[in-house]
């Protein structure tokens, strides 16, 4: 069985009296598009920073591509690209030039080529020769996983990609991630707080809050535990509010409009549920699990603190 | 690696305009000195040898291009500093500041090697300002004034002769560089210690300005620190228009300055060592 991508063992950082990480474990494995969760203040970037030594540890281990991270500091990182928060770049050089020195650091093939093909992937080619100073927050976003795809790496630490892009930027960033692990079979660890964003990319996931782990799983099965919010459109609530509320599937929590009600429900009930419905001849518009990660992340982190 | 992450530091150096500050500041200052003494050096030399023209007999080109280039070092070290200061001040702190540190430091590349890098960028503009400072002294004066001997008149008056002065000039200016070097390693540990760049120009000019003004202050205290202090050492090089040059005093002052130099690299290299990327 291969080495974790990434393993990260009790890792802590103490900041004098603050704990800004404590007894942090995570395992990401290769091809994951693995989700780091948590709200702000939870230990998050300075995660990402103890992995890519910028800051120290103050305890734990972390191990990248089954190596030590500090005693193979070279080795692992020529095989990783990363954006660590803002990206910020050298503002009087063009994005061309600082992918080419930037690339170069990481014995990269900066041909003029190769510039060319990871601008055109971010949708930057048009403005290679353009000075950083002149992008806007989301070019300089692009052009961070531009600098983070120079060196065609095997594992992409991207601590909030999205963060400052337009609606159809995010929809790019997120099909590029997707399109990274599934054609490029890129690993790829991605701090977000844009929820939505984990839930339609990640395939793993781990919710952090006060530098500990609180759960890390598999996306789908952290999404399916426990009960669900559905809503139920109809034209005839009040009927619909008698017959589920004879049924013992769940709970009746509300009917926030004319047309609709809420229910709490397991997920493998939801069928049942509909088909009662459909029995009593209740006629349905639409039956929407409201559940997300977004409700899941804010229960467990409301628990948790 | 090295040559790598060198070569690397060298465009991020030259792609900034500050970085020519310097050279263009010398390069408009050095030929307006020039000139103006060929127009009105007499009396500038008049001025400086009132009392020694009532006891001897003063002939000869004596404002020549020599005598100018002399001139030009004792008055622009003082202020190349600041210019030194501009670049070697800021290639650290300038990364903390712009936050790329983070798109730095995430390459393969060892903080040591980092801090070789633009150490030796530092070192390269620095050589290449006071260079600018020789090639255009030396080069503007004796074709626009001529050669000739050099009168220097310090605790003793000398008189150099054409033909023993080039070399002079030779040791002189790789001084200015060695104190020069000096003023940016100071600049450099500066630069490390701090995330914006204007920290390490104003605590290094500080720095300058009280060792200077503590020097020039006759109290007999002072007389235990002047030793100590870079700025003392840094005047050194008028030393080899001493006949004959006090090798030993040369030496001292060299250990001194040397001193400070390994003293600033090593303490960057462990404070960057040890530092943590929060920015």
């Amino acid at each position: 069985m291969p080495a974790p991508i990434i393993e990260i063992s009790h890792l802590a950082k103490h900041y004098g009296s603050l704990q800004a990480v404590r007894d942090l474990n995570l395992t990401v494995e290769q091809g994951d598009i693995y989700g780091f969760l948590g709200p702000n203040g939870a230990g998050k970037s300075t995660t990402i920073r103890m992995m890519m030594t910028l800051i120290r540890p103050t305890a734990g281990s972390i191990k990248i591509f089954g190596l030590p991270l500090h005693e193979n500091r070279f080795r692992i990182l020529r095989r990783v690209g990363a954006i660590v928060e803002r990206p910020d770049f050298y503002n009087y050089l063009s994005a061309r030039r600082n992918l080419e020195l930037l690339g170069r650091l990481s014995g990269a093939d900066v041909s003029k080529s190769n510039v060319n093909r990871v601008l055109g992937i971010v949708g930057l080619g048009e403005r290679a020769e353009s000075r950083v100073k002149t992008f806007s927050h989301g070019m300089k976003q692009r052009l961070g996983l531009a600098q983070a795809l120079i060196n065609n790496p095997d594992l992409i630490v991207l601590d909030e990609p999205s963060t400052g892009l337009d609606p159809h930027g995010m929809v790019h960033m997120r099909d590029l991630i997707l399109e990274l692990a599934s054609d490029h079979k890129k690993t790829v660890f991605l701090s977000s707080h844009i929820l939505s964003e984990v839930e339609l990319t990640a395939n793993r996931m781990v919710i952090i809050n006060r530098g500990k782990t609180i759960i890390e799983g598999s996306v789908q099965e952290l999404l399916n535990a426990g009960r669900l919010k559905v809503t139920i459109e109809t034209t005839q609530v009040q009927r619909a509010v008698e017959v589920v509320g004879s049924t013992p599937f769940g709970e009746w929590i509300q009917s926030s409009t004319e047309q609709d009600i809420i229910m709490m429900l397991n997920r493998e009930d939801i069928p049942s549920v509909v088909s009662v419905l459909a029995t009593a001849d209740i006629p349905l518009r639409a039956v929407t699990p409201v559940r997300s990660l977004e409700e899941y992340f804010i229960s467990l982190t409301r628990e948790s603190a | 690696m090295i040559l790598t992450a060198y070569r690397v530091e060298m465009s991020k150096v030259f792609s900034k305009w500050r970085t020519f500050i310097g050279i263009m500041a010398l390069a408009f200052l050095i030929p307006v000195i020039v000139i103006a003494m060929s127009v009105e050096g007499g009396k500038f030399l008049n001025f400086a040898t009132q009392s020694l023209s009532q006891n001897f007999d003063i002939n000869g080109n004596l404002m020549n291009g020599y005598a100018v280039a002399f001139i030009i070092l004792s008055s622009l070290y003082v202020h190349v500093p600041f210019l030194i200061t501009l670049v070697a001040g800021e290639v650290l702190a300038g990364e903390a500041a712009a936050g790329t540190y983070r798109v730095l430091l995430t390459r393969p590349l060892s903080r040591a090697t980092m801090v070789n890098a633009k150490y030796m960028a530092a070192l390269t503009y620095t050589i290449l300002l006071v260079a600018c400072m020789a090639a255009l002294s030396l080069g503007l004066g004796t074709s626009i004034m001529g050669t000739g001997d050099l009168l220097v008149i310090r605790q003793k008056i000398t008189v150099i002769t054409v033909d023993d002065l080039l070399w002079r000039f030779g040791f002189a200016y790789a001084w200015a560089a060695l104190g020069m070097i000096t003023v940016a390693s100071i600049a450099f540990l500066c630069s490390a210690l701090v995330e914006n760049a204007i920290g390490p120009i104003m605590t290094t000019m500080a720095l300058i300005i009280v060792m200077t003004i503590i020097s020039a202050i006759d109290i007999p205290l002072f007389d235990y620190l002047r030793p100590l202090f870079f700025t003392t050492h840094m005047n050194a090089w008028k030393l080899f228009f001493d006949d004959p040059i006090n090798w030993q005093r040369v030496t001292t002052s060299f250990s001194v300055l040397l001193l400070h130099i390994i003293g600033c690299f090593v303490a960057t290299h462990v404070v960057i060592r040890r530092k943590d990327i929060l920015t």
